[in-house]
């Protein structure tokens, strides 16, 4: 059996950047994906990271903008880390290639973004995304780091002591499973959009290392907090990026009226992502909507403006509404975006079993809390994917191979030959996840109320059920996408059954979770985390609670939440 | 708008023995708008009709460049292509992309495509040339090509690539050119020198399929052409592509036409001329070969004139991002 000192799972900006990390440490290091490096969602981020790189900004506001964003739920010690490191972390990647758009003076140019009281977006046009997935990717095509390409993770292996032992993996292109040996193992995989029927997310966000992470006995922590975007288009669910309100753009009813101001006074289309959501919602539910969407109306930017700094949303509102934003407005509805939850780890990306770490969307750090602000995610998987590859690295030199249990693989090729072995009857995976995904986004969106989550709780052991008798169309051996969207699918209800279940137990509304019968924030009984533990006697998730870690900033303070 | 039945005609493609696939075609038929995206429909039929259809996908919005197949005989992104676009009469033929292996389906082994990127040494390098800053428009040149997202959609359509499969190809030139054209690249002049050895910048017809086919808007024929103008800057001007490039230069500089009688002697030298021996006598034969002592045409001097003139301020024929002009 292949062994390597850390083993990275995932290849999008977190993954990559920890594996360079590996390559600097000159230890081995091996990246498994289960799609090619660029083929990874982080290419989908489209309008920047922030940073406080001009003179007039200072890091401890970014740190406060974002403590405030998290609606005072964010890990404080990491928001600092997260926000001293950055204006590092944008030299280093200009450095390394990625081209950033500049002003006319040559200075790295900065727009602004919801919930900042600075224009402190980094970007390059409207692929900021992209543009730094590339670039990450030609560092490890020159660091010459293996990367187990279109090969899928079907297990996180724990040796008999609970350290980390490896992975079982399921290799895409050629049907074969192996295991591979590692004195750590590092989860990048992302988020799990998908969980969800509408959300601006790739196909492939399924959650993975999130669930392999909780049933090997990693908690995760407020997978409550799942963020509505506000402008994902209304058929498709595809992004628009909030650089477009960052430029100018208003978001108006079916009215014509630009409605924002009734909710944020002061920043209007710029508040914080759950306050806009919050506000689009409700337009929609008062009537002011039409055919379930609000509008984004750019009419005003003029024309070259748009195609200068917004050409790749232009094209996907043509390509995908049919509409060009140079003439109407867009129509786009809050749609599932972002995990602000996922495996709880300390600051440095260790989570608690040994030997497991995590970084990007896939960990809760936690530097987001209860909603992330525009221009963070980018910079939250670089610089954790930084510093939770370097203390990987720290851990995996003075760590030792265990013991990879001998049935590991056995039991994974077992698990595949019995789904293809059952007769073609029954549940296609599609038509299970397509009940579950849609229950979800009814029962646990922007305004959750307690009856519809009880239900839709309770669905999830007839959901387990059924998950057994599903059947694959598909028994062959190369490139068998049915079977990795049935192994997916345990996944996904890994992690909706732990989102509901946070959101049914947290009695209060904090930042993007909104309970229409605890319609405010309670900070005595709730500014805590919530912990989703797998319960394997139940085969089900069950919760805790952990306080958050705090730095005595009497400025962090809980206080009124407007803008 | 209304929606109507397709029928989708689809290149089923089996792993057989080692390195081969088994063929057929299958049907398929499905109810949509027409603005309904290909891949919306693919995904309806794996998921409600038939499970064993395979085709890679990720993030619906044209930006992962996973999703690249052969729709209606041309290689377009299922997931920005709609079905009213390329249905004929109500059918749409989709196999995979052209001139790479299929490993099942319309999924192809994207190894060897990749392996061509890593070719050119896809990352930037310190070096003399690195420059210190950057100015405002220092990407102008590089912002089209970074668009970029490694579909493939120009190497299934590439003429060079079907007839010599050890082209480098459009997308992995276009990417060197990215960094022959980034301030902080610090070995501009080695890249070029690279491009310009066999298979490199030379081989390229510039048949501009990869320009028409191209999803991003990142026209690698145009970058080629420019690489090529650098790379003979430079004073790489050996291989037989640049010679022919230059004795074109030369001939229109002095008589205002091509010398055909000596153009292939240039071009190929006098061993790689004796070799086409055969095609002369063929051509003979016909009385299609040109006089070796062409006149020059009237007005030659003007044309010198403008020659001079363009050396001495030459056009800035680089690309800027191009405006979309939407399908």
């Amino acid at each position: 059996m292949k062994s390597h000192d850390l083993i990275i799972v995932g290849a999008g900006l977190s993954g990559m950047r920890a594996a360079l990390e590996g390559a600097k440490a000159g230890l081995d290091v091996a990246v498994v994906s289960k799609v090619h490096p660029l083929r990874s969602h982080s290419c989908a981020a489209q309008g920047g990271i922030n940073a406080a790189i001009n003179p007039d900004d200072k890091w401890e506001v970014h740190a406060y903008d974002t403590v405030k964003g998290s609606d005072f739920i964010g890990d404080e010690d990491a928001i600092d880390l997260m926000c001293r490191e950055a204006p590092g972390i944008i030299h280093e990647m200009d450095r390394m290639g990625t081209p950033f758009s500049r002003n006319d003076d040559g200075v790295i140019a900065q727009r602004p973004f919801g919930g900042a009281s600075f224009d402190r977006t980094c970007y390059a046009a409207d692929r900021t995304g992209q543009v730094l997935l590339h670039t990450l990717w030609e560092r490890l095509v020159h660091s010459g780091i293996h990367v187990y390409e279109e090969c899928h993770v079907f297990r996180l292996v724990l040796a008999s002591d609970g350290h980390v032992a490896g992975l079982v993996v399921y290799d895409i292109k050629t049907g074969e499973v192996f295991g591979l040996r590692g004195k750590g193992i590092l989860l990048a995989t992302g988020g799990y959009g998908r969980v969800f029927l509408s959300s601006t997310n790739a196909t492939t966000n399924t959650g993975d290392g999130m669930a392999y992470a909780m049933r090997a006995g990693a908690p995760l922590a407020d997978m409550e907090f799942v963020q509505f975007h506000p402008t994902g288009l209304r058929t498709s669910g595809i992004l628009i990026t909030e650089g477009a309100r960052g430029e100018g753009g208003y978001l108006i009813n079916a009215e014509g009226e630009r409605f924002m101001g009734r909710y944020a006074p002061k920043k209007w289309e710029l508040a914080s992502r759950d306050v806009v959501s919050r506000a689009e919602q409700t337009e929609i539910l008062e009537g002011r909507g039409k055919d379930g969407a609000i509008f984004l109306d750019l009419r005003h930017l003029g024309r070259d403006k748009i195609i200068e700094k917004l050409p790749q949303i232009r094209h996907l509102a043509l390509d995908l509404e049919g509409v060009d934003p140079i003439d109407a407005p867009i129509p786009v509805r809050p749609t599932v975006h972002y995990s602000m939850g996922g495996i709880r780890t300390d600051k440095f990306g260790a989570a608690p079993v040994p030997g497991l770490f995590a970084a990007g969307e896939a960990a809760c750090v936690s530097v987001h809390g209860a909603n992330r602000l525009g221009g963070n995610s980018l910079l939250d998987t670089i610089v954790f994917g930084k510093i939770t590859g370097e203390h990987a690295c720290q851990y995996v030199r003075g760590a030792q191979l265990h013991d990879f249990p001998a049935n590991a693989v056995a039991e994974e090729v077992e698990r595949i030959r019995e789904l293809k072995s059952r007769p073609n009857r029954g549940l296609r995976p599609s038509m299970l996840h397509h009940q579950m995904a849609e229950a979800m986004n009814t029962y646990c969106g922007v305004y959750r109320e307690p009856v519809g989550m009880t239900t839709l709780v309770e669905k999830f052991p007839g959901w387990r059920l059924d998950y057994e008798r599903i059947h694959l169309d598909d028994k062959s051996e190369v490139f068998n996408v049915d079977l990795l969207r049935a192994v997916e699918l345990r996944n996904l209800l890994d992690l909706g059954e732990s989102i509901v279940k946070g959101a049914l137990a947290r009695e209060e509304s904090r930042g993007a979770h909104f309970r229409i019968d605890f319609p405010s924030r309670d900070d005595v009984q709730w500014r805590k985390h919530t912990l989703a533990i797998w319960d394997e006697a139940s085969q089900s998730v069950r919760l805790d609670q952990e306080a958050v870690r705090t730095v005595g900033n009497p400025e962090y303070a809980p206080k009124e939440r407007t803008y | 708008m209304t929606s109507q039945t397709y029928t989708f005609r689809i290149q089923r493609n089996m792993p057989g023995q080692v390195g081969t696939v088994q063929s057929h075609w299958q049907e398929y038929q499905v109810e949509a708008e027409p603005n309904t995206t290909i891949l919306t429909l693919l995904e309806t039929i794996k998921g409600g009709q038939d499970g064993t259809l395979t085709f890679r996908q990720s993030c619906r919005s044209a930006i992962c460049g996973s999703c690249a197949i052969n729709i209606g005989g041309r290689t377009r992104l299922a997931c920005k292509t709609h079905v009213g676009a390329v249905a004929k009469n109500g059918v749409v033929e989709i196999s995979p992309q052209k001139n790479q292996p299929v490993l099942k389906d319309l999924a192809i082994d994207i190894r060897p495509f990749f392996s061509r990127v890593h070719g050119i040494k896809p990352y930037l390098q310190d070096g003399p040339e690195r420059a210190g800053k950057v100015t405002s428009t220092a990407y102008d040149q590089v912002n089209h090509v970074t668009q970029c997202i490694m579909c493939g959609c120009c190497y299934s359509e590439c003429t060079m690539a079907e007839v010599n499969p050890k082209f480098i190809g459009p997308a992995a030139l276009a990417k060197a050119f990215r960094f022959v054209s980034d301030p902080r690249e610090g070995l501009k002049t080695e890249r070029l020198k690279d491009l310009a050895s066999p298979n490199g910048i030379w081989s390229c017809t510039r048949c501009t399929f990869c320009v028409d086919v191209c999803p991003k808007e990142v026209a690698p024929m145009e970058a080629i052409v420019k690489l090529r103008t650098r790379g003979l800057n430079k004073g790489f001007n050996d291989s037989a592509g640049a010679k022919h490039a230059l004795a074109f230069h030369v001939d229109i500089n002095q008589s205002g036409q091509l010398n055909e009688f000596t153009l292939m002697m240039r071009t190929l030298g006098i061993v790689g001329s004796l070799m086409e021996t055969g095609m002369a006598i063929h051509l003979a034969k016909k009385g299609k070969i040109p006089s070796p002592f062409p006149h020059s045409v009237t007005g030659v001097e003007e044309l010198r004139r403008m020659y001079e003139s363009l050396e001495r301020n030459p056009v800035d024929v680089e690309t800027k991002a191009k405006e979309a002009v939407p399908e």
